[in-house]
C-alpha cells in the first residue's frame, strides 16, 4: 500500500467508533436485544506472573460472538491473541473478567468447543494414523464404532484427505497436517471453532486453499468461528467481521464489519474495490496499533 | 544384498576374536583357558536338557518375572509420580538415593526379611531393574508436549483415555530406553542373586563349576549367559521396532529435513 490513496467510498463500519451504522445495518458484534450471545468475553484481563515480573498480556477485552458468525481477530505479534484464545477455550483462567458460553461461565474446556492450533505438527498425535487422530475425540465421547467410522470418513472427505487415512501425520505435508487437524475439529461437531493462526506456517497456495476450506466448512456446518491471524488480507477475506487488537497490553482497537458478498473467491474478492478499502482500513489500524496508539474510548464503547 | 551386509557386520568381529583366541591358545596347556574347540565340546556336554530344566529355566523364569514386574511397577509408579508436580518434588530426591544403592548389598538384608527363596531373587532383580524404567517414565511424562496436552484437554479427554492415548505413548520413547538399560541390570542381578544361598540356577551352576575346578564348564556357563543377553536384546529390538515404529519414522523425517 502506498501512503497516497483515495478515501474509501463507503465508510467502514466500525463498532467501536460508530455506534449507529449509517445505512441501517446491524453492527455484527452487538447482539440483538433479548438475544443471548453465543460466546461472550467480558472485561477479560490476563497477567502472567513470571520470575522476571508480571507481564500484562491482555488488559481489557470485551466482545460477543453471535451464533454462526465467522469473526477474525487480528493483532500485531505478541498482542496476546494466543493468550486470549487459551482463556476463551478454558485452557487458562483469566486474571480478571470472564468468558461465558450460552450464558454459562467457562471454567474448563467446554464440550462444544474445538481448537485448531498453529503448531499442527505438535497438535496431532504422531503415534496415531490420520483416521485415528480424527477418531480419538469421538471415541472418547463414547460414540459407537460404526457411527465413528462414518463421521471420520465424512470429515476426511470434507478436507480432501480421503486418500490417506492410514498415513501417519508426519508423513504428510504441513498443509495436509493442518487439514487433518481441521478434520478432527469438524468431526467433533463443535458449536464454536477457535483457530489460532492455523495457516501461518504453510505456503501461499496451500493457504489460499485452506482459507476457502474454512469458509466452506463454516457455511456447511453453521458453526461460530473465531479465527486468529496476523495476516490482514486473510482476516478481511475470511471474516464477516474483523476485530483488531491493539499492541500489548491488549484492548480492542477496532471492530470492523466486513460487508463483502458471502460468496468469496480468491481472485475476484481480493481484487474488488471493497476488499481494498477494508484491507486498507484494517492495515491503517494495525499500523496505529503498532505505533502504540490506543483508542482511549475503546473500553468505554465496548462496554456501552 | 543389504541383508548379507548386515549379517557380515554382525559376525565379523566375533569371527576375528575367535581367530585370535584360536591362534593364541594353539599349543597352550593352561588349565584356566580352554581352546575354542574344547569349549564348544564342553558347552554341549554341560548344557544338556536336564541342566536346562534344573538350572537354566528356573533362572530364566525368575528373570522374566523380575523384568515384567520392573516394567509394570516402573511404568505404573512413573505415570503417577510424573503426573503430579508435588509428588515428584517430594519423591525424586529419595528415589535418587535408593537408586544409588547397589542392589547386591541389599541381598543379605532381603534374605533376612523374606528368606532365600525365589521371592528373594526376584526382589533383588526388581530392586535393581526398576530404577531406569521408573525415572525414565517420570521424565517422559514430565516432558509431555504442551500443545498436545492442550489439544487433549480441549477435546475433553478423560483420565483413562489420556493415559492410554496421550501420556503413555508420548513417554514411550523414554520408557523403552529405560527398559533397555533395565534388561542388562536384570541379567546381572539374576546371576548375582543365585550366588547366595542357592541350590539351583545359572549363577549357582557357574559358581559350583568354579569351586570344583571344572574350568571349561565354568566358561561354557559364561558363554551361555552371553547368549541369553544377546537373545534378550534381540527380542527387545523387535518389540521396540513394533512399539516405537512411529517414533523412528518421525525421527527419520526430522533428520532428513
Ligand atoms: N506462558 C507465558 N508466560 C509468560 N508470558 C507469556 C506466556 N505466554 C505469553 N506470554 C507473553 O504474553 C504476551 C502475549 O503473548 P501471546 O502468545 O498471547 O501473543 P500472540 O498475539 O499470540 O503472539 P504471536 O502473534 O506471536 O503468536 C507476550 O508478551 C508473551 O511474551
Ligand atoms: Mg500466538
Amino acid at each position: 500500500m502506498t501512503s497516497e490513496h483515495s478515501q474509501p467510498t463507503n465508510p467502514v463500519i466500525s463498532q467501536s467508533g460508530v455506534q449507529d451504522t449509517p445505512d441501517g445495518r446491524i453492527p455484527v458484534g452487538k447482539t440483538m436485544p433479548g438475544e443471548e450471545p453465543m460466546l461472550s468475553v467480558q472485561n477479560l484481563k490476563k497477567v502472567y506472573h513470571t520470575d522476571g515480573g508480571d507481564i500484562e498480556a491482555v488488559r481489557n477485552l470485551t466482545f460477543d460472538l453471535p451464533k454462526g458468525q465467522l469473526a477474525c481477530l487480528v493483532g500485531p505479534s505478541g498482542s496476546g491473541k494466543t493468550t486470549l484464545l487459551k482463556c476463551i477455550s478454558g485452557l487458562m483462567a483469566p486474571t480478571e473478567g470472564e468468558v461465558t458460553l450460552h450464558g454459562e461461565k467457562v471454567t474448563g474446556p467446554p464440550k462444544s468447543m474445538a481448537v485448531v492450533f498453529q503448531e499442527y505438527g505438535r497438535s496431532l498425535f504422531p503415534w496415531l494414523r490420520v483416521a485415528e487422530n480424527v477418531e480419538l475425540p469421538l471415541k472418547n465421547q463414547g460414540m459407537d464404532k460404526t457411527a465413528r467410522r462414518e463421521v471420520v470418513a465424512e470429515a476426511l472427505e470434507a478436507v480432501g484427505l480421503s486418500h490417506v487415512p492410514k498415513s501417519y501425520p508426519w508423513q504428510l505435508s504441513g498443509g495436509m497436517q493442518q487439514r487433518v487437524a481441521i478434520a478432527r475439529a469438524v468431526a467433533y461437531k463443535p458449536e464454536v471453532l477457535l483457530m489460532d493462526e492455523p495457516f501461518a506456517a504453510v505456503d501461499a497456495q496451500t493457504r489460499a486453499d485452506l482459507e476457502d476450506l474454512v469458509r466452506g466448512i463454516w457455511k456447511k456446518l453453521g458453526v461460530s468461528v473465531l479465527f486468529v491471524t496476523h495476516d490482514i488480507d486473510e482476516s478481511v477475506y475470511l471474516g464477516e467481521r474483523v476485530i483488531i487488537l491493539s499492541s500489548s497490553p491488549t484492548v480492542i482497537q477496532e471492530d470492523v464489519l466486513v460487508d463483502l458478498p458471502a460468496e468469496r473467491d480468491q481472485l475476484e474478492t481480493r481484487s474488488s474495490q471493497r476488499f481494498a478499502e477494508l484491507r486498507h482500513h484494517v492495515y491503517e489500524q494495525i499500523q496505529l496499533a503498532k505505533k502504540g496508539f490506543r483508542p482511549e474510548d475503546a473500553v468505554a464503547n465496548a462496554n456501552a | 544384498m543389504t541383508y548379507i551386509r548386515t549379517f557380515l557386520n554382525i559376525i565379523a568381529l566375533p569371527l576375528i576374536l575367535l581367530a585370535i583366541w584360536f591362534v593364541s591358545t594353539l599349543g597352550e596347556t593352561s588349565f584356566f583357558v580352554p581352546t575354542p574347540q574344547a569349549l564348544v565340546e564342553t558347552f554341549f556336554e554341560t548344557w544338556t536338557s536336564e541342566r536346562f530344566v534344573s538350572d537354566v529355566f528356573p533362572s530364566l523364569g525368575r528373570l522374566m518375572i523380575g523384568i515384567v514386574l520392573s516394567i509394570l511397577i516402573g511404568i505404573g509408579a512413573g505415570l503417577l509420580i510424573g503426573s503430579f508436580r508435588w509428588l515428584r518434588a517430594l519423591l525424586e530426591p529419595t528415589l535418587e538415593f535408593f537408586r544409588a544403592i547397589p542392589p547386591p548389598v541389599l541381598i543379605p538384608v532381603i534374605m533376612l526379611l523374606i528368606g532365600i527363596g525365589d521371592e528373594m531373587k526376584v526382589s533383588v532383580i526388581v530392586l535393581g531393574a526398576v530404577w531406569p524404567i521408573l525415572l525414565n517414565t517420570i521424565e517422559g511424562v514430565r516432558s509431555m508436549d504442551e500443545v498436545l496436552a492442550d489439544t487433549s484437554r480441549t477435546y475433553g479427554m478423560n483420565k483413562i483415555n489420556s493415559v492410554r492415548y496421550l501420556i503413555l505413548p508420548s513417554a514411550m520413547p523414554q520408557i523403552m530406553a529405560g527398559i533397555r538399560q533395565s534388561l542388562s541390570i536384570a541379567l546381572i542381578l539374576m546371576v548375582i542373586s543365585e550366588m547366595f544361598a542357592s541350590t539351583e540356577g545359572l549363577g549357582f551352576a557357574i559358581v559350583q563349576f568354579q569351586r570344583s575346578f571344572a574350568i571349561p564348564e565354568m566358561w561354557s556357563g559364561i558363554v551361555l549367559l552371553g547368549l541369553i543377553g544377546v537373545i534378550l536384546s534381540f527380542i527387545f529390538q523387535l518389540a521396540e521396532r513394533w512399539i516405537l515404529g512411529w517414533y523412528h519414522g518421525l525421527r527419520e523425517i526430522e533428520q532428513a529435513a
